[in-house]
């Protein structure tokens, strides 16, 4: 009897498990191995990103094509990593914010080149992979920030002053992990040199304001605080604080000034969020389609005044938040760099302690 | 009699075989050669990384103990305002991810926050940064143990109702002292509670990602995912992780060795419950204020402020996608928790019964899962599962991958991770009845199953309503694994807070994150209603 009840407990509830796969796929109508076999009307997307915008442009393809959009977000390695043991039945798009990332992604050979005139011209070549593996959809610039009152933008000239020693306890940046960070340290692994970047790291660590914390708001608030003068952070971080619900945040924003560095040498550091068909994706057409989509104009300009994000379209003009930043000269390296660098920029931020 | 045993051990071998399957493609590539980076890893980081480590589990570890165990204490043999209330009020930090609640803090004490902006605002003071910084060692400890205790108090409350009885009122009629009773009955009888609790603390502050790494503290899962994501290196990052294993059942091992022999459990005939005695005057102010203060930091100041920021953003946030979002992360936490109670009480009551190798072996599998980072853990699954539809998919028996593709493969993953959550609170219920009990009725005729349902599982009723709810709420919590094993469109709760947490956006995680709280809330408070009217 009892022992019954025992056998009992465990059949209902392996019953509960499959009915769990059932339901999601019976009342979703959208599960992938359903799919699969059925229909084409579907793309399958990894993505770090996670924005709302992101969801909301997904809709509007859904609505004027017809193509369902299937989601799975987390952090870009762990996708990376997941779509390596998936093999051929994977997602059909990779969608991250690193160009590190993308390049990881096509140097495990997991993406494919695409040939699409339409995204040959909405998308200027520097910031697509050179065998169009990956293609950028927005831009972020890490720039300098100051607080008005205490630096006067003249003080300012590029990342490599930043280790000299008039800036000592006044820097506030966050940690090496990072990523955005180690794009950055990559870039000079490839402008510069190792040593000159790793020096550069040295000079950094030393001249902190305080231990790296936080994210990149919390570096501004830092700045507005009086821990520091200055911060390294991205654009479009500053640009949702003078939007914030927070009317605090806005304050603190309105303090700080953007100081787009190295204009007169190797340019401003950029980088972008980009995206790539996979390597076995079984719905391409669908996923080039959809590629194809978020490069067009007028998504473009959504992208671009949701997040304040630079648009790549260069047809697109940037937010107004950002145009009153004015123009800005890029670095001119080929993104791919970022990726192969990253494991030597890791290292050198270890040796010197960047914590 | 004999072949009724097997059934439980064949069962309990089952369960112990799933469980290790995931782990063992770890221990596989454990012993794979090293590399550059690995001497990399040795020469600048694992030292840094080992001492922050040991500094905040031997800190929230310690002080958890005390703060759980002495209101377990107050809260089973004394009466006093609001007693029924904190009795589960102070089970709700847990219902706080400590990330949120890192995230909230640092809301609260930054420069935007609250208290700084008022002082500005209002008084025109601004304040040093340095005495309100959070973001550092003493702030961390700070978080994991405010949302952390309960697991301690909880698993202790659970023995001492129950189980201290005799030993406490013939103290009281002694006329010890309440003191003398915590320090020299309650700690030594209650130590395998506590440390059950403690041990649950102290794998869940290894595990951590999202408030060391927000707070910029390098800690072992740091260097594992710096490793892993930074240098790109799968293999040194699974190196790392097998040494954080061996670390932790070495604790684990320790800690029995240190607990010898003595198994506490007694013979009385029936289990009567501890009876409260009404404090009076100002002790029970004392012991009030003791609890509420714990509860305002823990849960109500946090919450004050999510409540505040859903505010900010309710307009932007809510939307019918929601009632779906709420209802997955329900369903899938309350499968995965049953299927986890239900195997934690199969395995706990074959390692208790049996004297072998069993007992030995079967509890400290159990935790295996728990001791790997999430994300490690979920490469180690992904790779089981997909090469079982390998071989579904040859056979022909479906047409594409099935099984990593569905929720099967997350709810798996669930029960690896969080056995060992729900396998504590029983398996120190049953280090409380003993099996004295079990052998009377055995003796009576019953076989092992009877007698477990006839007998045990009335007794240990609390610690398995306990282990589930410890599992349901870990599991509405859960970030890493739910983030990259989820079928397509499948989205939690915690995965939707995060995501915006990670973005800097804490104000539109308000509104996920209450939501985590409240379900969690209402659990506790229904399983804690449905045991107090019994």
């Amino acid at each position: 009897m009892y022992k019954k009840i025992l056998f009992y407990s465990f059949l209902v509830l392996s019953m509960l498990v499959l009915a769990a796969c059932g339901n999601d796929s019976s009342n979703e109508d959208k599960s992938p191995s359903e799919d699969e076999a059925s229909g084409e009307d579907e793309v399958n997307l990894y993505t770090s990103r996670h924005y709302d915008i992101d969801g909301e442009l997904y809709k509007q393809f859904e609505e004027e094509t017809g193509v369902k959009v299937n989601v799975i977000e987390g952090s870009a390695d762990e996708l990376i990593e997941r779509m390596k043991r998936e093999g051929e039945q994977t997602a059909d798009l990779f969608y991250t914010a690193d160009a590190g990332r993308l390049h990881r992604a096509k140097e495990q050979e997991l993406l494919q080149s695409v040939d699409s005139d339409v995204l040959n011209e909405n998308i200027p070549e520097k910031l697509t992979d050179a065998d169009k593996q990956w293609f950028g959809l927005t831009k972020r610039a890490r720039v300098i920030v100051y607080h008005k009152d205490r630096v006067d933008p003249s003080e300012l000239s590029t990342y490599e002053n930043l280790a000299d020693s008039k800036w000592e306890d006044r820097i506030l940046i966050r940690s090496s992990e990072n990523i955005y960070n180690q794009s950055l340290l990559a870039s000079f692994i490839e402008l510069d040199g190792r040593d000159e970047a790793k020096a550069w790291a040295e000079g950094v660590v030393d001249n902190m304001a305080r231990e790296p914390q936080g994210g990149d708001r919390d570096q501004a608030k830092g700045v507005a605080a009086g821990v520091g003068d200055i911060a390294v952070m991205n654009t479009y971080y500053l640009g949702g604080m003078l939007n914030s619900d927070d009317k605090e945040e806005v304050k603190v924003a309105k303090q700080l000034g953007v100081f787009f560095p190295n204009q007169d040498t190797t340019g401003t550091h950029v980088n972008v969020s980009g995206i790539g068909v996979t390597k076995h994706a079984e719905n391409k057409e669908n996923a080039v389609k959809l590629v194809e989509f978020l490069s067009s104009e007028d998504v473009q300009k959504q992208f671009a005044s949701a997040n304040y994000e630079y648009p790549v379209n260069p047809n697109v003009e940037p937010a107004q938040t950002l145009k009153k930043w004015g123009d800005f000269k890029e670095q001119d390296i080929n993104l791919s760099i970022l990726g192969e660098n990253n494991p030597e920029a890791v290292k050198i931020f270890n040796e010197v302690n960047w914590k | 009699m004999r072949s009724n045993l097997n059934t439980w051990t064949v069962l309990s071998i089952l369960f112990v075989v799933l469980i290790l399957l995931p782990s063992l493609s770890i221990i596989l590539q454990f012993s794979a050669e090293t590399n550059e980076n690995w001497d990399h890893i040795k020469e600048y980081m694992l030292d840094t990384y080992i001492v922050n480590s040991v500094i905040l589990i031997l800190f929230v570890g310690f002080f958890s103990a005390i703060i759980g165990s002495s209101l377990a204490w107050l809260i089973s043999a004394y009466d006093f305002p609001l007693r029924g209330f904190f009795q589960w009020g102070l089970i709700l930090p847990l219902a706080i991810p400590p990330y949120i609640g890192a995230y909230t803090y640092h809301g609260i004490l930054n420069y935007t926050g609250v208290i700084q902006t008022t002082l500005r605002n209002q008084w025109d003071v601004t304040v040093n940064q340095q005495y309100f910084n959070i973001m550092n060692m003493p702030g961390a400890i700070f978080i994991f143990l405010i949302f952390l205790f309960p697991y301690v108090f909880t698993i202790t409350k659970a023995f001492l109702a129950r189980q201290s009885t005799s030993l406490v009122e013939n103290a009281r009629i002694l006329g010890t002292s309440s003191w003398r009773i915590y320090f020299k009955i309650v700690l030594p009888i209650a130590r395998a509670s506590i440390v059950a609790g403690v041990s649950l603390v102290i794998l869940e502050v290894l595990n951590d990602y999202g408030v060391v790494k927000y707070y910029g503290i390098k800690t072992f899962t740091t260097a594992i995912f710096q490793t892993w994501f930074g240098l790109g290196d799968l293999g040194s990052a699974i190196k790392l992780s097998g040494t954080l294993m061996l670390l932790i059942l070495g604790l684990i091992i320790l800690e029995r060795i240190l607990r010898g022999r003595k198994r506490f459990s007694f013979t009385t005939t029936k289990v009567t419950l501890l009876q409260p005695v009404k404090l009076k005057g100002s002790s029970k102010w004392l012991a009030f204020s003791y609890c509420m203060f714990v509860f305002t930091i823990a849960f109500i100041i946090p919450f004050t402020q999510l409540v505040y920021w859903a505010f900010l953003t309710y307009n932007q946030g809510f939307s019918t996608e929601f009632l779906r979002v709420i209802g997955n992360t329900v369903f899938v936490a309350f499968a995965a928790a049953a299927m986890i109670t239900i195997m934690a009480v199969v395995i706990g009551n074959i390692s208790r019964l049996n004297r072998g190798l069993i007992a030995k072996v079967f509890p400290k599998v159990t935790i295996l899962g728990y001791s790997i980072p999430g994300a490690v853990i979920a490469v180690g699954i992904v790779s089981l599962f997909i090469s079982i539809d390998e071989v579904i998919y040859q056979w022909g028996w479906a047409s594409s991958y099935i099984l990593s593709t569905s929720i099967v493969m997350l709810i798996f993953a669930y029960i690896v991770r969080y056995l060992a959550v729900a396998y504590n609170s029983i398996e120190s219920g049953f280090e409380r009845i003993g099996i004295h009990f079990t052998e009377a009725s055995r003796m009576l005729g019953n076989n092992v199953t009877k007698s477990f349902f006839k007998v045990d599982v009335k007794l240990i009723r609390g610690a398995i309503f306990g282990g589930f709810i410890l599992a349901f709420i870990d599991i509405l919590k859960e970030l890493p694994l739910t983030l990259i094993l989820r079928p397509f469109n499948f989205e939690t709760l915690a995965t939707n807070a995060f995501n915006y947490a990670t973005n800097e956006m804490i104000q539109q995680a308000a509104i996920p994150s209450i939501l985590i709280i409240c379900i969690s809330a209402l659990s506790i408070y229904f399983f804690h209603y449905v045991l107090e009217r019994e």
